[in-house]
């Protein structure tokens, strides 16, 4: 076989080519695009109604070695800061308690969230045909795994190094029991991974990561600091070196699509129903972590959502959408009532239900009373007056035999799920804008607390049918189910979850519980 | 001092700030076990740390084996599909969170290794551009052979790690989901250390053409790789079972004809033709053919074929599959033994009596590593006639 005369010259020439040279990450990107070929049956095996462009660039250009390089840097520094000087000058023990309980949910549900991430940019890397894409949505396979093990390593820590373990602990087994497992499981895990590829992708990308993982995950890193817990930002800063690559995927899809006939017609509604369905749960839930699981608080969560939300995302990062015909979304008003109530709404119930959580709850204290209202107006006259008198009811004392869950039945202020977004509300009592509907289908009472989730059922009532913890537990007595789904700690008896941090205070047992003889009923089943 | 701070001030460094928590600290620890995920059986002797970060992390209710959830989805597909089912599947278990990664890779062990692989291969690249070691390496073994052929198996790589997209999507562990996707990264980063070193020979011997359009005409028209070329398209789009995805991928094809490829073809004949370039990357995707090998194997020989209640059914599965796949595989093998027609020959190096050897050695390992342990019956010399009956 002859070789070219041009070849044969240039491999004269090697013989007095010796410098040294090397190939960079970049000279080989630059033919990924090329990757792939045409065949009959290529196609995606999670079929969406837009088409994915077969060109769309990434903007980060990592190869898989590199990529590794890049984060390989990044776990040094953060473990060597977790390993070495915070666990030197005992960091674990210098959380506030309010702060170590906060962390008990914060860690592991931002875990969920993660780890539903690696299966949902699997589908993306399935979905997009353009191999860039999929080189940008497999990078951040890779990082989901990475903050998957880091928002574990939180718990790891502080089971090993902090001031209380339990909930820490077994945190992956215990989550389920409370109220606020279904709604985390909606947004953080089957949200980003069962629907149309695109419309996952909004919800994971255009939304969970580029609206709400700024107050998620860089908000609490100034909620943690002030509350002398320096493991969390030392691991969440690290974990949102990542996001900035996930926000340019959710940015690229919208590119990759902008050109279909179906955006013009269905990418509004999706975003908007991605929206909704974030806020939902992230806006009471963020909130309530942040105000009432500190001590030292760092400003109104009314305030951090306008900026982040309202301002930086629904304004600033939409409007450059805006050319691509993204619009923000109509609920957005409505979300913005939301800020400003509801995270009160759900720490009401979320306190009356403490047996069943995986971490300690407190009532405000006057001092946190006097901040309510003097950030939240109108705050003392609706909810303080309820927890002064939970509190002279002795509500956090074992010996009392009451438990708030009790004042809401004695006063029939029934608790309902809203089957879409899995969120407790209680329409007697809430000051936020949820109202109760109620839809009978095959049989089966459903509630909700808003037009956008209603909605939302309405059109596909069969994508929302998962039981929620009254229907589950209807007929069976408290302490039972708590010892049944383990909440209980390591000498057997005590419960993980308190009504209070007090390091003084009575901690509850499942006996104090049985004693009580709450038995669980739906209260739909009054309706 | 009051409840509220001003922006930059913090819990552990602020004196009076630090005064308030310490007095909120309890003086001793409220709970004493201090081992994450405690109820969790570990592998080995004690919970490794590896175990502590990835199990349980998968959310699935207690009707998909394993899981410690109740209840169902929160949001389905369209029409209702779950999110996770276990009709996702063929194969059955009484716990899809058994499977450990026997090298117990969690993220961080994970990309230290890459990123190690990484810098030691730029010293490399350096260390042999400077040394002028390309002036050893045959012209035509360099530019028909690395140029078009180990250009085209690029593409082989690149669809097998495809492959792994739907399966990282559908599985039902966490450990596995984890492997999976690592996995997958170690096929994407094969292919990419083929154009890299296209890509770093280009550089050095001015003419030799980078570009990927001859080596994927190679790929997509050529007769050598048509088996493997249809084989990989169709366990990449044409298969939906997770499971048997990864049992055609791992435990048949790529034991076999990538096998074949890589370590008996590219990485034995190389030297002979001056190249100690190849086996320096084709030793790096050795490596992760290895890990692949102790992944897959942990999870059907360990999990899957010796679970106590579904054990036997599913290594008649696995029969079933390999009979649906190994025919294809050495079809593959087959088309690839018309590049033998295509290299200057060398006696008992790349004529039949040496090819034949090359392919006893795949045959036996597959045979032994794979096939044995599933009871699977191995006709060796008749594959290998099958297969041998391609040299032109």
């Amino acid at each position: 076989m002859a070789i070219s005369a041009a070849t044969k010259a240039a491999t004269d020439a090697l013989a007095v080519n010796r410098a040294p040279t090397s190939v960079s990450a970049q000279e080989v990107h630059r033919w990924l695009q090329s990757f792939t070929w045409d065949f009959d049956k290529n196609r995606s095996k999670y079929p969406t109604k837009y088409k994915m462009a077969n060109d769309t660039k990434e903007q980060f250009k990592l190869i898989a070695k590199e990529y590794a390089r890049m984060e390989s840097v990044k776990d040094e520094r953060q473990f060597g800061s977790l390993q070495d000087v915070l666990t030197r000058i005992d960091a674990g023990n210098k959380v506030h308690p309010k702060w170590n309980e906060t962390m008990k949910v914060i860690s592991n549900f931002l875990e969920v969230g993660e780890y539903n991430a690696i299966a949902a940019t699997g589908m993306l890397w399935d979905s997009a045909s353009a191999p860039e894409q999929k080189n940008g949505y497999l990078a951040q396979t890779l990082d989901e795994i990475r903050h998957t093990n880091q928002c574990g390593y939180v718990n790891y820590y502080f089971t090993k190094h902090g001031q209380d373990a339990a909930g820490h602990n077994d945190a992956r087994r215990t989550r389920t029991i409370g109220p606020l497992w279904k709604g985390m499981k909606r947004v953080f895990s089957d949200g980003f991974i069962s629907g149309d590829a695109v419309e996952c992708s909004i919800n994971l990308q255009l939304v969970g990561e580029a609206c709400f993982t700024n107050p998620l995950i860089v908000a609490v890193t100034e909620w943690a600091a002030a509350n002398g817990d320096e493991i969390t930002p030392t691991v969440f800063l690290s974990i949102e070196t990542d996001e900035l690559r996930h926000m340019a995927n959710g940015y690229q899809t919208i590119v990759s699509i902008a050109n279909d006939e179906a955006a013009s017609k269905y990418l509004n509604t999706d975003l908007n129903n991605a929206f909704w369905t974030q806020q939902k749960y992230f806006t009471p839930v963020l909130g309530m972590m942040f105000e009432y699981g500190s001590h030292f608080k760092v400003e109104p969560w009314v305030k951090t959502w306008n900026r982040w939300v309202y301002e930086d995302w629904g304004g600033i990062w939409i409007g450059r959408l805006g050319k691509y015909g993204v619009e923000s979304p109509a609920s957005l008003r409505d979300a913005k009532k939301d800020a400003y109530w509801a995270h009160h709404d759900l720490f009401l119930l979320a306190y009356a239900l403490w047996p069943t959580g995986f971490f300690r709850l407190t009532l405000p204290t006057a001092e946190e009373a006097d901040w309510f209202e003097e950030n939240y107006p109108g705050w003392h006259e609706h909810y303080g007056v309820i927890y002064e008198e939970w509190r002279k009811r002795g509500c956090e004392d074992p010996n009392s035999g009451f438990i708030p869950l009790m004042w809401f039945i004695e006063n029939n202020h029934p608790i309902y799920i809203d089957r879409v977004s899995q969120v407790p509300f209680c329409p007697d009592l809430c000051k936020g804008a949820s109202t109760l509907r109620v839809h009978e289908y095959n049989g089966k009472k459903n509630t909700f607390s808003d037009d956008w989730g209603e909605r939302m059922w309405l059109t596909e009532p069969e994508r929302y049918e998962c039981q929620n913890m009254f229907e589950q537990y209807a007929g069976r007595e408290l302490s039972e189910v708590i010892a049944e789904l383990h909440g209980v700690r390591s000498d057997g008896k005590t419960l993980i979850a308190q009504p209070h941090t007090d390091k003084d205070g009575k901690m509850w047992t499942l006996d104090d519980i049985k004693a009580l003889n709450c038995v669980f009923s739906d209260p739909v089943d009054a309706l | 001092m009051g409840i509220q701070i001003e922006t930059g001030q913090r819990g552990l460094t602020d004196p009076e700030m630090q005064k308030v928590i310490a007095d909120a600290v309890p003086e001793q620890p409220l709970e004493s076990n201090r081992k994450m995920n405690y109820f969790v059986k570990p592998r080995g002797r004690r919970l490794s740390e590896y175990e502590i970060l990835c199990c349980y992390t998968q959310p699935t209710p207690d009707w998909i084996p394993g899981g410690l959830d109740w209840g169902d989805w929160t949001q389905k597909f369209h029409g209702g599909r779950p999110s996770w089912g276990n009709e996702t599947t063929e194969m059955h278990t009484t716990d899809w969170h058994k499977h450990r990664d026997p090298a117990k890779r969690w993220h961080a062990i994970y990309v230290k290794d890459k990123a190690e692989e990484w810098r030691y291969t730029q010293r490399f690249l350096k260390q042999f551009s400077a040394d002028g070691q390309i002036r050893t390496m045959d012209p035509v073994w360099r530019d028909e052979v690395l140029n078009d052929y180990l250009g085209a198996f690029c593409f082989n790589e690149y669809g097998l790690f495809n492959s792994h997209s739907s399966a990282s999507r559908d599985c039902l562990g966490d450990t596995l989901r984890m492997s999976i996707a690592m996995i997958g990264l170690d096929k994407v980063d094969n292919a990419q250390m083929i154009q890299l070193e296209r890509t770093f020979i280009a550089k050095l011997v001015p003419g030799f053409p980078e570009s990927t359009a001859e080596p994927k005409r190679e790929w997509t028209e050529g007769a050598i790789y048509k088996g493997a070329r249809e084989t990989v398209q169709d366990i990449w789009q044409a298969t939906y079972d997770w499971n048997e995805i990864l049992w055609a991928g791992h435990q048949v094809y790529d034991a076999i004809f990538g096998q074949f490829v890589r370590r008996e073809f590219f990485l034995r004949l190389s030297s002979y033709y001056g190249d100690n370039l190849t086996p320096f990357f084709i030793n790096q995707m050795q490596l992760y053919h290895s890990q692949t090998k102790g992944i897959t194997g942990d999870m059907f020989f360990h999990c899957l074929g010796d679970d106590a209640e579904f054990g036997d059914y599913n290594r008649r599965l696995m029969r079933a599959w390999t009979d649906k796949w190994l025919p294809r595989t050495v079809n593959a093998l087959k088309d690839f033994m018309g590049i033998f027609a295509k290299i200057p020959e060398i006696e008992h190096v790349t004529t039949r009596d040496a090819i034949e050897v090359a392919l006893t050695r795949v045959f036996d390992d597959w045979t032994e590593d794979y096939a044995d342990k599933i009871g699977y019956k191995v006709d060796k010399a008749a594959l290998i006639k099958t297969v041998l009956s391609g040299l032109k």
